[in-house]
């Protein structure tokens, strides 16, 4: 649906098919080459109060910014149906992206914070140590279990905010971490 | 019934969608993932993984399975070990600190891209107790290693300083047993055969700026005279024959340097690479221009847009790969920073491309009285009269106060990736950075609107470049070389 006078192009939206953050990001995406307002679609496409707004879909109104903005491209930016049409299906592509991102998202939040959290206690084995083939052995998956989990119990001390917000030591001077005279290396 | 059997297998062996980012580009699709990997995918494969259905018997399933995208097959070790070693900068502490010897220079650079004053401007001279007490705040950071830079304005106008500021460094690495290097940025022209001779017996490391051939350089880079160029190609050549002959007593570095694109290098990309082989050089960092500072006022007469930037870019690559297969040795210095990331899961210190960019956390600019900021680009900032890059000043206020003012926090929050809408979708996030200083210099915001961004457009553009040329077994040997030298 176009609005040539105002220059507003609108989609409306059925809720059942896309979440409200699906749209929002979605929306996000193409903001460098429209203005975009997302409000509850009007009773007349959903007639029951039930089906409107979030409970029943949204209206996408995009206002472009630019022409030359709307298509990518300064040269072709053709007339301003073309780009209406280019800024729709960009759009619906990445609504069909961001679908699937919320799906990924879902499957792996669980497993995405472990892996940081194994990520951020992980320590170099020491150069010439054997590799085990097999990964851990129990002890050390243990002692990892026993890492993580301490690592884990800091930071909801943390975002409790009842212990400093400096994991890492990056506010302690050099001296504070290492001692005044650590002669490591000669310069 | 064999239909039944071959549905249950499938329904078995599928293991959900695996955690990674994608980009389309020409028609296939580029997945990434955190720790780094990437792999290339057609459309049916790409629905196929995304859909967790790929099966032990396709193709391509080993080598998307060690890379971490089956995900009942991930290596959490491997994954882990990677993922560590791309982000190291995490808990090391600022490791770069910029001195600002003077704002006082004797070139008029038409990007002037550190804001310099005028030669006879000596109120903007660091003192030598402003330095030793910037060289003692330096030390402070918990970084096991850091660099000094000597920058300006034309570092070598406060020569005096500047030398003592070295002798002081030095002896402060001898106390506290902590790793330095030093590193001067000068346009040269003031050297002498006397300072040079200090630079190189104290291991200071050089960098000038070359902006090409001489007609390019000097209209670049103004000076009385027009002597620009001449200068810089003199003490090239001084610098490139005296590491060339090492002695016993002290390192000699090659002297590099840094080209900055005006609008004029855009049609002379052969011209700049050329001129850089011409005098040894061995890297060319095709640097674009921001407009931060004073060259903000300028854009119109002297920027372009991401566009005419990753065409340039691109241009210039592809001449230094026909270099290369020719047998000479040039590379370009933002493409092996990135591919060491994206090859060897290494962060290569290059600070404008972090998550969290390095903001305070990981460089620190000291204005020639003693001001601290967050970076060089945020002191820029603060000479053009807006200070909210500024956390501190070496003598009032403490480490632990400059790391957790609010401008380092809003740094930090502003720059990670994952809170960034358009960043955390991106597939160049696990090797990309974004700038708060340019988004609040271009976009009025530390936050700053990212799919409308300029900088995302052009580092979107020399990711897009290298991932393509990687795709070539030609190309790849090559772009390999320059980070496995």
């Amino acid at each position: 649906m176009k609005n040539q006078n105002k220059k507003i192009i609108s989609l409306t939206i059925r809720s059942k098919e896309n979440n409200l953050d699906t749209i929002r990001y979605a929306a996000y995406a193409v903001s460098a080459a429209a203005y975009v307002f997302i409000k509850p679609a009007g009773p007349a496409l959903f007639p029951r109060p039930s089906k409107c707004g979030a409970g029943g879909g949204v209206t996408v109104e995009f206002t472009p910014k630019l022409l030359s903005q709307v298509t990518g491209h300064k040269s072709q930016a053709g007339t301003p149906a073309q780009a209406a049409k280019k800024l729709l299906e960009r759009f619906r592509e990445e609504l069909k992206d961001e679908k699937l991102r919320a799906e990924i998202f879902e499957a792996n939040r669980d497993l995405r914070e472990f892996m940081i959290l194994k990520a951020l206690a992980y320590e170099e084995p020491p150069a010439g140590a054997r590799q085990e083939d097999a990964g851990l052995t129990p002890e050390q998956e243990k002692e990892l279990d026993a890492l993580i989990a301490q690592v884990e119990s800091e930071i909801k001390k943390e975002s409790a905010g009842k212990r400093s917000r400096d994991p890492l030591g990056i506010t302690r001077t050099w001296e504070e971490k290492y001692g005044a005279k650590n002669r490591r290396k000669k310069n | 019934m064999a239909q039944r059997t071959a549905a249950k297998k499938i329904e078995r062996t599928k293991s959900g969608p695996p955690d990674a980012l994608w980009r389309k580009i020409g028609g296939t699709y580029l997945l990434t993932n955190d720790s780094g990997h990437y792999a290339w995918l057609g459309e049916k494969d790409f629905r196929l993984v995304m859909a967790g259905g790929l099966t032990e018997r396709h193709p391509l399933f080993s080598e998307l399975a060690s890379k971490g995208f089956v995900r009942n097959r991930l290596d959490f070790n491997d994954i882990a070990a990677k993922w560590k070693k791309k982000n190291a900068y995490l808990d090391q502490g600022p490791g770069l600190h910029i001195l600002v010897m003077t704002l006082r220079c004797n070139h008029k650079c038409l990007y002037c891209q550190s804001s310099a004053s005028g030669v006879g401007d000596k109120k903007t001279d660091m003192d030598l107790g402003t330095a030793r007490k910037s060289v003692d705040f330096a030390f402070n950071s918990p970084n096991s290693g850091i660099t000094i830079e000597f920058q300006g304005g034309e570092p070598l106008l406060n020569w005096e300083v500047l030398k003592g500021a070295v002798k002081y460094a030095r002896e402060r690495a001898q106390s506290t047993g902590k790793e330095l290097r030093l590193a001067l940025v000068s346009n040269f022209s003031l050297m002498t055969e006397e300072k040079a001779d200090f630079l190189l017996k104290n291991e200071v490391s050089l960098c000038t700026s070359l902006d090409g051939p001489a007609a390019l350089h000097d209209k670049n880079r103004l000076t009385p005279g027009g002597r620009s160029h001449s200068d810089t190609v003199k003490w090239i050549k001084y610098f490139q024959k005296r590491s060339g002959k090492q002695v016993p007593e002290y390192r000699v570095f090659k002297p590099s340097a840094l080209l900055t694109v005006s609008k004029y290098s855009l049609p002379r990309h052969k011209e700049i690479i050329d001129e850089y082989v011409r005098l040894g050089l061995e890297d060319v960092f095709v640097r674009p221009l921001a407009p931060i500072g004073y060259a903000r006022r300028l854009w119109d007469t002297i920027g372009y847009d991401a566009g005419e930037f990753a065409g340039f870019y691109l241009k210039s690559l592809d001449y230094m790969l026909k270099l290369n297969r020719r047998g000479v040795f040039i590379r370009e210095k933002m493409a092996a920073m990135m591919l060491d990331k994206i090859i060897n899961f290494k962060d290569p210190g290059y600070l404008d491309a972090r998550c969290p960019c390095g903001a305070a956390i990981g460089q620190l600019a000291y204005n020639y009285n003693g001001d601290l900021y967050t970076c060089d680009e945020g002191r820029m900032v603060g000479w053009e009269g807006d200070d909210l890059f500024r956390i501190g000043n070496v003598f009032k206020d403490s480490y632990k106060k400059v790391m957790t003012s609010q401008a380092t926090k809003g740094c930090v929050v502003a720059s990670n990736l994952e809170a960034q809408p358009a960043c955390a979708r991106c597939a160049y996030k696990p090797y990309c950075g974004v700038c708060p200083v340019y988004n609040y210099e271009v976009q009025g915001s530390l936050w700053g609107n990212i799919p409308a961004n300029d900088r995302c457009g052009l580092f979107k553009g020399v990711f897009d470049t290298l991932f393509t040329l990687l795709k070539s077994p030609a190309n790849a040997e090559i772009l390999k070389k320059w980070v496995t030298k």
